[in-house]
């Protein structure tokens, strides 16, 4: 149904929709971030849902530990001591286990599971301070200009010269590993790319041909931020955040892998701790984790990277 | 241009400033105070709590006022009095002097090796767009850089030292440093870090590359008669790398350094990542902050020496 | 001027094969090149006669690009078909080709005196310090101040004549038989317009030199040209001394052409301008490619590619109504 008002009060309704039909089209294209797409939706699935189904993670049997997963089977060497006896017994995977027990008998899919959730947690939460940082200090130097916005670029270079992972390690280790912790440090040591990038693009479109074109035509500062910075912004400002989760997930996974983790939760990375230990007699603890976040980090790029590509006004077709 | 390079100079002073303090506020906003820690370590062997921490405080100047501390905290950092770790039983600086070189020896080989594989590559992989071997080297790419780098190690570990038994699981400290045999224990260490960053220089490398390959200087290039390996051996190439050497150089903060880290620890490697870890579950404060620092301070030295370097490698900025 | 001709260019297709489509740039380009001449290739943006001088030299991108048909005879060669060495042999030591924007077409990170001596070098067994004095002499002679200053500079340090004629000593500096000028003066302002003009009058009797000169503006033709072409939609059209174009134009759209050069004197306010756009490469009309524009079109024009005759023998044109009256058809 048509409006026939003369202005452009019907546009953003209509314009947006249609624009967002342009992008899926344009997005779907691109099998590999369909993929990761994909993929993360089954994980977030997974997080959310998961953990209703599976039993705890948490719960140690020690009758069943060290059990392969499903399908698989490893020998398991005894050394009687008084009879001098090496037995060696085959174990096979148990379908009520069906990725494996870890060295206290906790189930390997629930501690995936669990650990999904947690991922996808910090990526979003942490991803999330950090954007939100980083685009409302970027736009505040771009639209202050002068002392504070030089102010603002000194520390901002500042802060991005200490080597990321040490400065998180540090921080975490001053104040002490707790999922809280990890998430805001994350989040409030990551925002520096965020804010050059926005700070950058911000001022760059205050030049820009069309926003003279629309001073021209009468528009005011505000109409102009909200009609124009907005819209060009948020393209840049979603593929930025989806290119950044794969960088949390992973910083959070290495704090948890050297001990630094919420010692209460089970995180891939802290999986990966118990198991680095028994890559012999217990491969599969150290190379599930490992592929789930391997395919997690993969996921987002596929999909970060497709995202920017649709996005971008001047690639291919 | 030597103006500019004073200017650089005086501005990283005032970041490395800058890094110290926040460091310190960093330090100060902690809620159990570096004393603390060590008093932790101290409860367990039954002295007398309360004595020492009056002493601790009264040495160290911790009963004066921030600003006082801060200043006294400058000074020694300036001074090179970087703290004793009381862990190990040495100054931090000595600590240091004598772990640095592990982690100087990982970094420099796994940088080279990222350097020269990934450019190679990217090169080729732009040279031939759109073929199979562009396609791979897209896929490769995309699987080095979503790769955990510690994982990466663990597996190679567990494939190649405990299932097939080529390499040992650990490290071993009797060789020196620079001889083949040691070289030989860093080349798994080596291929799990630099994987993340090899697979990002192969990526802006091509796309480098990708940019310049169309260029009308190429076309007037090979007008001139030039073999193929001239133009893009030495016209292409030359303007694609512009951009690489300051990436290159930024990436060796933000990526190169913690998986450095991550490494040392999972391969066993005695360098400054494994010394901080140790420090960390030791309580030692001094140490943990002092490798920090070197981290920060070198990344800095870093993008002031790129900076000066680029100038002198663009002529459009050289002569402006 | 001699009638030796030099180069022979027969029917050259070059086709660009892309996923949108096949780009049928040049579609049957015939022209001859006499020793001594100025040859004019004129035309609108877009029709081709900037990928014909690219086609000779086979510089345009091959992938996408292919000499689909056609002959570019040479020295007893054709340059169409021939093997990439042979034809860097001929590269900018024969045949050379300068360009329309001198500033993307030098490379940024390497000085005027080390790109001229390069393409010396490429071509001669000499050191490096007899190139660059070389290169030094051939810097003097387009008048560029400070020679020796400018060996070491920077395309990005040279203002847009100097470095046009920078790359016009680059051209020059193998001491080719045949020079070909891509819109040589398109992107720079009059003063600088008249010099280059200049100094590619004085190669042409200086040197004996050939030049195929690309341009879009009859007033240069005029200035410059021996013989002129006109190239549409991939073709040449018409072909005769310059002379004879500009006072008897046979195509339709060489009429047209020169009916839109802006006249002072004339009585009328609006500009006259040919009705329609050209023709997309990607989607050529079928028949003689000017005929959806065309004031005389005929049928036959729809569905038959026109052949070339000739009017005069020294002019020739490609157009059904001169097929039909007679004219004798070119071999």
């Amino acid at each position: 149904m048509t409006d026939v008002r003369p202005g452009r009060h019907d546009i953003p309704v209509t314009m947006n929709r249609r624009l967002l039909d342009y992008y899926w089209e344009r997005l779907s294209k691109n099998q590999l971030s369909l993929f990761g797409l994909g993929f993360i939706v089954f994980l977030a699935l997974v997080g959310i849902f998961g953990p209703i189904f599976a039993p705890d993670p948490q719960k140690t049997d020690f009758e069943i530990k060290n059990f392969p997963p499903l399908g698989c089977s490893i020998d398991e060497s005894v050394y009687d001591i008084k009879t001098g006896d090496l037995t060696t017994t085959v174990i096979q995977g148990r379908p009520d286990h069906p990725l494996g027990t870890d060295s206290k008998g906790r189930d390997m899919l629930a501690m995936l599971i669990s650990g999904a959730r947690i991922s996808l947690l910090v990526g979003l939460l942490a991803t999330g301070i950090a954007i939100f940082l980083g685009t409302f200090i970027g736009v505040l130097s771009a639209y202050s200009g002068g002392w504070v916005d030089n102010a603002i670029m000194r520390f901002t270079d500042i802060m991005m010269t200490f080597p990321f992972f040490l400065l998180l390690v540090m921080i975490v280790f001053i104040f002490g590993p707790s999922l809280a912790i990890i998430v805001l440090v994350i989040g409030l040591t990551g925002w520096t790319g965020a804010a050059r990038l926005i700070r950058s693009e911000t001022l760059s479109i205050r030049t820009r041909d069309f926003v003279t074109a629309s001073r021209a035509l009468g528009a005011s500062d505000g109409r102009i931020m909200f009609n124009h910075l907005i819209p060009n912004v948020s393209s840049l400002i979603i593929v930025m955040a989806t290119l950044s989760i794969p960088g949390v997930i992973m910083a959070e996974a290495a704090l948890s892998f050297i001990g630094l983790g919420d010692p209460m939760s089970t995180s891939w990375g802290t999986i990966l701790n118990t198991g680095q230990h028994s890559l012999d007699t217990a491969w599969w603890v150290a190379v599930e984790p490992g592929i789930m976040l391997f395919l997690t980090v993969l996921s987002f790029n596929f999909f970060g990277d497709g995202l920017r590509d649709a996005f971008d006004p001047r690639a291919g077709i | 241009m030597r103006s500019y390079i004073i200017k650089r100079l005086i501005y990283s002073v005032i970041i490395a400033w800058g890094i110290m303090t926040i460091t310190f506020i960093l330090l100060r906003l902690g809620p159990t105070s570096p004393v603390d820690r060590y008093i932790l370590n101290i409860a367990a062997r039954g002295q007398d709590v309360e004595s020492v921490r009056q002493a601790i405080e009264a040495r160290y100047g911790l009963d004066k006022p921030l600003i006082e501390q801060y200043f006294t905290y400058m000074g020694n950092l300036l001074q090179g009095n970087w703290g004793w770790s009381f862990s190990t039983s040495q100054s931090v600086a000595d600590l240091i002097a004598s772990h640095w070189i592990y982690s100087f020896q990982l970094i420099l080989l796994a940088t080279i090796f990222a350097i020269i594989l990934g450019v190679g590559l990217g090169m080729l992989a732009a040279v031939k767009q759109n073929t199979r071997i562009d396609y791979a080297a897209s896929i490769f790419s995309f699987i080095g850089i979503s790769i955990p780098g510690f994982w990466l190690g663990l597996m190679l570990i567990m494939v190649f030292g405990v299932y097939l038994g080529w390499f040992k699981t650990y490290y071993d400290t009797a060789y020196p440093v620079w001889s083949l045999e040691n070289i030989r224990q860093l080349i798994l260490p080596v291929l799990a870090l630099s994987i993340g960053a090899l697979a990002g220089y192969l990526r802006y490398t091509r796309s480098s590359m990708l940019d310049n390959l169309h260029k009308d200087f190429v076309t007037t290039a090979r007008a001139k008669g030039l073999t193929e390996k001239a133009v893009i051996g030495k016209h292409v190439l030359r303007n694609a790398v512009l951009p690489l050497v300051t990436i290159i150089m930024f990436d060796l903060g933000s990526v190169v350094f913690g998986g450095a880290y991550l490494t040392e620890i999972v391969f066993g490697i005695p360098g400054l990542g494994q010394v901080s870890f140790n420090a960390i579950f030791a309580n030692d404060y001094a140490v943990v902050v002092a490798v920090t620092l070197i981290g920060t301070f070198l990344v800095l030295f870093i993008n002031l020496a790129t900076d000066v370097i680029y100038t002198y490698l663009d002529p459009r900025i050289r002569y402006d | 001027m001699t009638t030796e001709t030099v180069l022979e260019v027969k029917n050259l297709k070059t086709w660009f094969f892309t996923p949108r489509g096949t780009v049928k740039a040049v579609n049957g380009v015939d022209f001859v090149l006499r020793r001594g001449e100025c040859l004019c290739l004129v035309g609108e943006s877009g029709c081709g006669k900037s990928v014909t001088a690219l086609s000779i030299l086979r510089l345009f991108d091959s992938p996408p690009g292919k000499i689909v048909e056609g002959r570019v005879t040479y020295g007893g060669a054709d340059l169409a078909t021939c093997p990439i060495p042979y034809l860097r042999k001929i590269r900018g030591k024969d045949i050379a080709i300068i360009f329309q924007n001198a500033q993307s077409s030098l490379n940024p990170v390497f000085t005027i005196g080390d790109q001229i001596a390069e393409q010396i070098m490429v071509h001669e067994r000499i050191s490096r310090m007899e190139a660059m004095s070389r290169a030094r002499m051939l810097i003097e002679e387009m008048n560029i101040p400070q020679p020796e200053r400018a060996l070491k500079m920077y395309p990005h340090q040279m203002s847009g004549g100097m470095k046009q004629r920078a790359m016009i000593a680059m051209g020059l500096s193998c001491n080719p038989a045949i020079l070909i000028a891509d819109e040589p003066t398109t992107s720079v302002d009059v003063t600088i317009r008249a010099q280059i003009i200049h100094i590619l009058q004085e190669l042409k009797t200086g040197r004996d030199m050939s030049i195929i000169f690309i341009t879009h503006d009859l007033s240069l033709v005029k200035e410059i040209g021996d013989r002129a072409a006109v190239v549409y939609g991939g073709r040449v059209v018409e072909v005769a001394p310059v002379d004879d174009i500009l006072k008897s134009p046979a195509h339709p759209y060489t009429v047209g052409l020169i009916a839109c050069l802006p006249d002072i004197s004339a009585k009328s306010r609006r500009l006259p301008s040919i009705p329609g756009n050209t023709p997309n490469p990607l989607d050529m009309p079928s028949g003689c490619p000017f005929h959806p524009r065309c004031p005389s079109v005929m049928d036959i024009c729809r569905s038959v590619a026109p052949a070339t005759v000739s009017i005069t023998d020294v002019h020739a044109v490609s157009c059904h109504l001169f097929v039909n009256a007679g004219g004798r058809k070119r071999q």
